[in-house]
């Protein structure tokens, strides 16, 4: 599967000035700030075919997702930290090769916002 | 043999729509159950922060007297137009927002959504949290007769079922009410910090003379880098919210973080100062349904109905979306209440529910609005174009250099050339006018 020339203007890519303008966060100091009932026995995000991963040249899941659930690992095999998940469905539309395998966590577990 | 749960009417999901919806169906006497996946209605639900009134008054006339847990009135609003070290100010302040109540308040949603649910189990709702509806359960024609949920024995039946899952709308999916998933170029991703700020301090900042003032503003340009988005910046009682947002193609396309675009935005000269000393309480992220007018899913087949971000009613361009919701969650209400008078649950009787938000400002301001998306699709430059362009017009416009005027204005043209040509920007105007116009 290839990805789809997208309609309209092409995105012209970003300068690396501008690029440089953004600064690094360390994402757990904002995961913390979220409440979780984390469900232990249920991954509600897998990956639905590793392989499919690997052939995937731009990997958007590794920045796009609002919480890093996504990472590559030393081999450079996606993995899916679930517990931190938002459920905003990024993953789910995002995906170039709809690899995600996106369902809802079991009632009561998953996010909780506190103030919303 | 165990007992069948039977209901008059079945609302999967406690964001605005669904609430309204059985809020509206319980009250009319009708047996309605709402189900809500999360720990407690609301705990799924985020926003930037706007929540207007006159949605909750046509579904609560006394919604006041019922004390909502609203934050700050909004009492000044407009528009900032952010370049990397400047901004161009466009906002509306007047006596006249000061009225209770007030036409629209900052809301936190885990707070007003459990009072709005609230509101519709003294109606006679039963309210079931911490269940999901996995799937809908059809006959052997394919008219909707329930719900199967993730509880033990959790097969529900109703002769109508109302969907306001959300902008994840897996099960209008699997009825075939669309026919495909939003595209990253229809979905906007927004993230957004909730900071802890001393009421007295947010006062100061924003000129607000107290509690009963408050301001939301929307900013463009550099706050998302120029890419098409928005970025916003809410007071609240004893915080701010603020956040960004962008079409998820756009982090998508160029590997954008959406927490580094939110830092970045922190960090801007002009924002910093509002946020000085805060405590970052909570973060959180949510998708934005931008499907628009002509990629809306079927909104009523047999037995069922389908309100709120799960039929994409959004009108991001006035950050509207919980008042469409709540509106299309009682009109689907009053439908259903009509059905059962009726006896009848076809598609043909609930298209009903079509026809009065096709009437309602609902879908008359989606279809006004239904080229907004590609607008911003098609023009990805203008938001940074012309943000950036006002910045330097006003920079040029607010320093003397002791030429003349007329030169003055010449070298302001000569700007905007410098950065499109004219039928660029002659372009840009047809495409915006005719987004706007409908």
């Amino acid at each position: 599967m290839k990805l789809k020339k997208k309609k309209g203007q092409s995105h012209e890519p970003l300068s690396p000035e501008l690029r440089a303008t953004l600064p690094k966060v360390n994402i757990n100091d904002l995961v913390v700030s979220i409440k979780y009932y984390v469900d232990e026995d249920f991954a509600h995000i897998q990956i639905r075919d590793h392989s499919v991963c690997t052939r995937c040249a731009t990997k958007p899941c590794l920045d796009f997702c609002p919480v890093q659930v996504f990472t590559a690992d030393a081999q450079g095999k996606i993995m899916v930290g679930y517990q931190a998940c938002v459920e905003c469905g990024s993953c789910r539309i995002g995906c170039p090769l709809k690899n995600v395998d996106w369902q809802l966590p079991r009632g009561g577990h998953g996010v909780a916002y506190k103030f919303g | 043999m165990a007992t069948k749960h039977t209901f008059d009417a079945i609302v999967v999901g406690g964001g605005p729509a669904g609430t309204a919806a059985a809020l509206t169906m319980a009250r009319s006497g009708l047996k309605t159950i709402l189900i809500e996946r999360g720990n407690f209605v609301g705990a799924k639900n985020f926003f930037g922060g706007v929540m207007y009134t006159h949605a909750i008054a046509d579904l609560l006339p006394d919604f006041w007297e019922r004390t909502p847990p609203f934050e700050r009135p909004l009492t000044e609003q407009g528009y900032w137009m952010l370049a990397p070290d400047s901004v161009v100010r466009m906002t509306h302040k007047s006596e006249h927002y000061k009225h209770e109540p007030a036409d629209a308040y900052t809301v936190l949603r885990a707070q007003f959504d459990p009072w709005l649910a609230e509101q519709a189990s003294k109606a006679g709702a039963l309210v079931v949290t911490r269940t999901a509806v996995l799937r809908v359960l059809q006959d052997s024609k394919g008219k909707v007769i329930g719900v199967r949920t993730d509880r033990p024995d959790g097969d529900v039946y109703a002769p109508i079922v109302i969907i306001a899952e959300g902008v994840n709308n897996l099960l209008t999916q699997r009825l075939g009410l669309i026919k495909n998933d939003l595209p990253p170029r229809f979905v906007a991703l927004a993230v957004k910090e909730y900071i802890s700020l001393p009421a007295k301090d947010i006062q100061a900042r924003f000129g607000l003379t107290g509690a009963n003032e408050g301001a939301a503003i929307d900013i463009f340009g550099d706050a998302t880098m120029g890419l098409p988005g928005t970025a916003f910046l809410y007071t609240d009682k004893a915080g701010i919210s603020i956040g960004v947002g962008m079409l998820l193609d756009e982090f998508i396309q160029h590997k954008l973080r959406p927490y580094e675009v939110l830092a970045r935005f922190k960090n801007h000269p002009v924002i910093q100062p509002y946020l000085e000393g805060g405590k970052p309480f909570e973060y959180g992220a949510h998708l934005i349904p931008e499907t628009g007018y002509d990629r809306m899913p079927k909104l009523a087949a047999d037995g069922v109905m389908v309100a709120g971000d799960a039929a994409g009613m959004v009108d991001a361009l006035h950050r509207e979306g919980t008042n469409l919701a709540m509106t299309a969650g009682r009109m689907a209400g009053l439908t259903a209440i009509k059905a059962h008078q009726a006896g009848d649950f076809s598609a043909t009787f609930l298209n009903q529910y079509r026809q009065d938000l096709e009437n309602s400002f609902v879908l008359k301001d989606m279809k006004q609005y239904r080229r907004m998306t590609d607008f911003l699709d098609t023009t990805p430059h203008f938001m940074g174009t012309y943000a950036n362009f006002l910045n330097d017009v006003a920079l040029r416009y607010f320093t003397a250099h002791g030429i003349p005027k007329r030169d003055m204005e010449r070298q302001i043209v000569g700007m905007l050339q410098e950065r499109r040509s004219f039928f660029g920007v002659a372009q840009d105007m047809v495409k915006l006018l005719r987004a706007m116009r409908g």
